[in-house]
């Protein structure tokens, strides 16, 4: 540890201004303040400080992403092995299969966003923003695991830039860079990422047993008087199945399990909004409650719990919608926040027959909205205050 | 009434003074910070080489003659220090006590409650003693033609470390009553008297001033708390605070007619050696060397006159400031941590939940010292500062306000209420690293540039 200090000591010259480097000086001191936390210290405000720093908080965040990553390449493997019926695949063939088919996809995801990350940061030289960290990873999680690499690689290129990079980086972009990306890719790509989303199918090694269809696909392509209970009923579609997430879906979105021990480490660790995910589960439930009883469509009659573990909605109320950046950043504003994506959801779900899926949109509309229902909130709170002058 | 202060942190400094008043040997110099009066327009009365009386002017403000800084001792001005600007850095004055002392009126300690508020206020300003009085909104010296609508006299210190008020009020209690009778001459409204737990029968004993007791974790003994649960101000209020320690030394002022001679302060942190921790009686301007050459651990520190939150940077071989009622010295660190980010962290201070610290038993050591853990970066975490501030604001919104020049938002957000110390914490606890009390004092400079 000495020995790469030391070595940072004896090259930190060439990085400075007007030496060698300069210009790729953030790449250095990513590096550095990669290895060992920076050496700085107070000189204005408060003498001492507290140990955390944003690069621990990302951090955290990716922990708390490791479970639905596992278990995301778990499942890969394994539905890719059931639907190529590899004959005697066990869970090593399965993680090896995952880690094939998933790896490629986060590597590619984390070296293009680098890239752009880098590149701004040293044309515009301000430091290599952590935010980068918890993007590229995200991006892949909510990916098919059938994606091209190189829609990943436009995709993260999109939501980098355009999200985030243009706005001045991290902690000034308006909406979620992940999500972004992948909007990208759902609207640009739409074949990619339909909701019937397996699997590097090669069309004659498809067994039969296996639907090629994700949960809310099969109750959205019901038939015209059929009812969610007889898909349920059927054994097409199980809450349990759904909780467990082994099925064929994004990545990391398809274990509710996976997604709630996230949860649990993201919120023991302070770092999510405990608010706007409860606001979420609470928006969801009444809205569905509310579709069940005076909706007559088979989206409209599922069980609002079932709604809780289908799709992407865990993921997404969990990891993308609790973003401090993009979220709302008042108290009310997170609650009404998280509880209007959580009706948003239900309502793309169950009222748009083109989407079965709506959390990624609803997010990222209530992205652009928390702006306004923070100045909401603001406002109701300098009215209090001049009713007490 | 009690309070109960919920919200907030308290950083568990080592090194917390003890309540032993230990008297110093009287320095032969004494010295006068003219920066330290913040907006004086400096005229020098004296150069170097001239004799003054205890009490002599050595400066007077340009635009308001009437306001003197004065010798704390009588003797000889031995340097005149200039800085930028040609700004007045210091005066030093040898001590000669055999000088003589240039008189103020004195009253008796039962004439106290009798005298005339604008008598109080002259002598107030042509000692510069007025400047311990601060007022709301600015939080500046007291403007003497106001009339504050209550005054409050903060007598408890959460943040790590200010002087104990019942350990140095008890010191001269006849003083520290005295001075409380001359706030109750000041204000047509009540003064408010606020105290900690730790409270003594000095505080508690206090006369004709209403008594509020506070608990809770720093900032529960900041003034901005008690003037938010006790009196509320709006806007166009007016409000003056001061600190129980300094009254002792107003209370003495008019009591003798003369200057203070001494003071009771403390000395406290990681590098204080443990059993020198505590109060000290120190000469009125005296030099600290003393002080600080016996009573200091080795290695690398820095010297803040007041507390680590709010307290500002001082040299080793300083005098005491006339507002410095307390000096903490803490070591100074720029030790770089093997891969921060992910390490468990098992001394590390921190108010989050991040690290191992928080979630095993045992509390960090409490060295503490000036390692900043990262580097500044844009505003991520939301609502994370809420946690730490009782009063009522928004504080990511009023950084905006403040970062935006919006002066009339700021306004409309309680900024007025408030004092940047009370955003101290904010500074500790923020993970990117955010001066927090540097945005909050350019917003209120700002505003009283701009007008209300």
């Amino acid at each position: 540890m000495k020995l790469i200090l030391k070595l940072h000591d004896n090259i930190r010259h060439l990085f400075k201004d007007g030496a060698l480097f300069h210009r790729v000086s953030p790449i250095f001191d990513a590096a550095d303040t990669f290895a060992f936390t920076p050496a700085e210290e107070t000189h204005r405000g408060a003498h001492v400080r507290d140990a955390i720093d944003i690069k621990r908080v990302m951090v955290t965040v990716i922990y708390a992403l490791l479970p639905c990553f596992l278990f995301g390449v778990w499942n890969a493997g394994y539905q890719y092995n059931m639907a190529h019926a590899v004959p005697g695949a066990g869970l090593v063939d399965h993680i090896l299969r995952g880690l094939i088919i998933v790896m490629p996809i986060v590597f590619v995801s984390y070296a293009v966003g680098g890239f752009w990350e880098v590149l701004f940061a040293c044309v515009r030289k301000h430091p290599i923003n952590e935010g980068l960290l918890v993007s590229g990873f995200l991006f892949p999680l909510v990916l098919p695991p059938t994606i091209p690499l190189w829609q990943v690689a436009v995709g993260i290129t999109f939501g980098i830039v355009i999200g985030k990079e243009i706005f001045g980086g991290t902690g000034m972009n308006v909406v979620n860079p992940a999500l972004l990306s992948r909007a990208f890719i759902f609207f640009a790509y739409a074949k990619s990422m339909t909701g019937n989303v397996w699997i590097a199918s090669k069309g004659d090694h498809v067994v039969d047993a296996v639907t090629g269809a994700t949960p809310l696909g099969v109750l959205s392509a019901m038939p015209e008087g059929a009812t969610a209970a007889d898909a349920i009923a059927s054994g097409q579609v199980s809450f349990m199945q759904m909780f467990l997430g082994v099925m064929p879906g994004s990545i990391g979105e398809t274990s509710t399990l996976a997604c709630l021990i996230g949860a649990v480490m993201l919120l023991l660790a302070g770092v999510a909004s405990w608010r706007i995910i409860l606001g979420c589960v609470i928006g969801l439930l009444s809205t569905a409650t509310l579709a069940n009883i005076f909706g007559s469509s088979p989206m409209a009659q599922i069980p609002p719990h079932f709604h809780l573990v289908a799709g992407g909605f865990a993921f997404g109320a969990i990891f993308m919608a609790t973003d401090p950046v993009s979220a709302a950043a008042t108290k009310a504003g997170k609650w009404i926040y998280g509880f209007l994506i959580g009706m948003l959801v239900i309502i793309v779900r169950v009222l748009n027959a083109g989407f079965p899926e709506g959390v990624m949109l609803s997010i990222l509309f209530m992205n652009l909205m928390a702006p306004l229902i923070d100045s909401f909130v603001v406002d109701h709170h300098i009215r209090r205050r001049r009713k007490r002058a | 009434m009690d309070f109960k202060i919920k919200k907030g942190f308290d950083v568990g400094l080592a090194g917390k003074p003890a309540t032993s008043i230990t008297d110093l040997i009287p320095s032969d110099t004494v010295a006068v910070y003219p920066l330290e009066f913040t907006g004086m327009k400096q005229r020098l009365l004296v150069a170097e080489g001239d004799i003054v009386k205890h009490g002599a002017a050595l400066m007077e403000d340009k635009a308001h003659e009437a306001f003197k800084l004065r010798a704390p001792a009588g003797g000889q001005v031995t340097t005149i220090t200039r800085g930028a600007r040609r700004f007045v850095e210091r005066i030093i004055v040898k001590v000669d006590v055999e000088a003589k002392a240039e008189r103020f009126n004195a009253y008796a300690p039962d004439a106290m409650q009798g005298v005339d508020r604008q008598a109080i206020i002259d002598q107030l300003i042509t000692t510069s003693y007025l400047s311990l009085i601060r007022q709301r909104p600015f939080s500046h010296m007291a403007d003497p033609a106001a009339q504050p609508k209550s005054i409050f006299v903060n007598a408890m210190s959460t943040a790590p470390f200010q002087a104990d008020a019942e350990v140095v009020t008890a010191s001269d209690p006849v003083a520290f009553q005295a001075g409380l009778d001359l706030m109750t001459r000041l204000t047509e409204g009540d003064v408010h008297l606020c105290i900690g737990p730790n409270a003594g029968d000095t505080l508690k004993g206090a006369q004709r001033v209403s008594i509020h007791s506070f608990s809770g974790p720093h900032p529960s003994g900041n003034t901005s708390v008690h003037i938010s649960r006790v009196d509320p101000m709006v806007p166009t209020d007016v409000i003056w605070t001061v600190k129980a320690v300094d009254l002792v030394g107003m209370g003495r002022l008019f009591l003798d007619g003369t200057l203070p001679t001494s003071r009771v302060v403390a000395l406290g942190g990681p590098s204080v050696k443990p059993g020198d921790c505590g109060h000290y009686r120190i000469r009125t301007g005296g030099d600290l060397k003393p002080l600080f050459d016996t009573s200091l651990k080795d290695g690398d520190m820095r010297f803040i006159g007041g507390d680590v939150l709010a307290g500002c940077e001082i040299a080793r071989d300083s005098h005491l400031g006339f507002h410095q009622s307390a000096t903490t010295v803490i070591p100074a660190l720029k030790e770089r941590y093997f891969m921060g980010w992910t390490m468990p962290g098992l001394k590390k201070m921190s108010f989050s939940r991040l690290f191992a610290s928080t979630w095993l038993p045992g509390e960090h050591d409490g060295s503490l010292g000036t390692n900043l853990h990262g580097e500044e970066r844009a505003l991520v975490l939301t609502g994370h500062y809420d946690k730490v501030m009782p009063l009522n604001i928004m504080v990511d919104f009023l950084i905006r306000a403040c970062l935006a020049g919006d002066t009339d938002e700021a306004i409309a957000l309680g900024i007025l209420e408030t004092d940047p110390e009370d955003f101290a914490l904010c500074d500790v606890i923020c993970p990117s690293k955010i001066e927090v009390q540097e945005i909050i004092s350019g917003g209120l400079r700002l505003i009283e540039e701009e007008g209300i």
